[in-house]
């Protein structure tokens, strides 16, 4: 029954059931929570706001900003992206796994995304120390100001995304998610794609140009 | 019996959402791809600095890459390609709006 309903969607994008077309049951296909996309919208925002801010900044203080950028480390903005983007991969692949309704392999995909994760805080963290090292701080001049305060607030976005994580791979490890019950795992996964999708946007505005 | 058949369609219409989700959506190899691209796009954007020496240029690439990798977050990660067309312009016209406003800011 299931197979024969799956080749009919499948093979015929004008298929009906109770009225409803396949095409418009795709476009109905809003994963997670209403309220979580609107949290999302209001947290691109912010920090649009502050990317704005940063560059307008940049080109009132340019010489402040080209010597700032000079002292931080590309390398380690370079792999944080890299982490990032691959923790995010894992979490993708998880949902995946969920979705076909294997809660363990999809914690297990949960915990990949995690470890990888906190090779981004431990980067983050060391390039904190060595700027303290060198006696900067947030006090120090506009740039670092700047940078440290939209850095941690992306690192707590970050902490955040990790304590969600955890919750959604100990309900998918006990199997506490199914078809009809998805939503809340469906939020947190996009809650940890937008935090991937602001480092995005971060580094090349901190770290490249 | 008319909420039992808007129950019924709800129902039917949730599980209909999933199945076809999972099977023209969701794939690994999909994200796999993606996630190879999102990488290159990156290293070349640290890099493409040593290889582009008109500012502007070198500007319009960088922003250009951010929303080259935005659009495949959004349609592949946060899975929005199949979403309701507002929610995923809303994402797009982030990723697109936010770097222009950036590289006027900067090139202009």
């Amino acid at each position: 029954m299931s197979n024969q309903l799956n080749d009919s969607i499948n093979s015929n994008p004008e298929f009906t059931l109770v009225g409803i077309k396949n095409e418009q049951i795709l476009e109905k296909c809003l994963p997670g929570d209403l309220a979580m996309w609107f949290f999302i919208l209001a947290e691109l925002t912010v920090f649009a706001i502050l990317f704005i801010g940063f560059a307008v900044s940049e080109q009132l203080n340019a010489e402040m900003f080209i010597e700032g950028k000079a002292k931080l480390h590309q390398i380690s903005g370079l792999i944080n992206t890299l982490t990032l983007i691959t923790s995010s991969f894992f979490v993708a692949l998880a949902l995946n796994a969920m979705h076909k309704g294997d809660g363990k392999k999809s914690a297990k995909l949960l915990v990949i995304a995690k470890l990888v994760a906190s090779v981004y805080i431990a980067v983050k963290v060391w390039e904190y120390m060595s700027l303290f090292d060198q006696n900067i701080d947030i006090e120090t001049n506009t740039f670092f100001t700047l940078y440290f305060m939209i850095t941690f607030f992306h690192l707590m976005h970050v902490l955040l995304g990790m304590v969600i994580l955890i919750f959604i791979a100990m309900k998918a490890a006990n199997n506490e998610y199914n078809a009809s019950n998805i939503s809340g795992y469906e939020s947190g996964a996009s809650y940890w794609h937008m935090v991937d999708m602001l480092w995005i946007i971060l580094f090349p505005l901190i770290y490249v140009i | 019996m008319a909420y039992g058949r808007y129950a019924l369609d709800y129902s039917l219409s949730t599980y209909l959402c999933d199945l076809t989700f999972m099977q023209t959506i969701n794939s690994n190899k999909k994200n796999t791809l993606s996630w190879l691209w999102l990488m290159a796009l990156t290293v070349i954007s640290t890099f493409i600095g040593l290889v582009i020496n008109n500012k502007a240029l070198f500007i319009a690439s960088v922003l250009f890459i951010v929303f080259l990798k935005g659009q495949q977050i959004i349609d592949i990660f946060m899975e929005l390609a199949h979403a309701p067309k507002l929610w995923r312009r809303l994402l797009l016209g982030y990723v697109t709006l936010l770097p222009i406003i950036i590289g006027f800011i900067y090139i202009l």
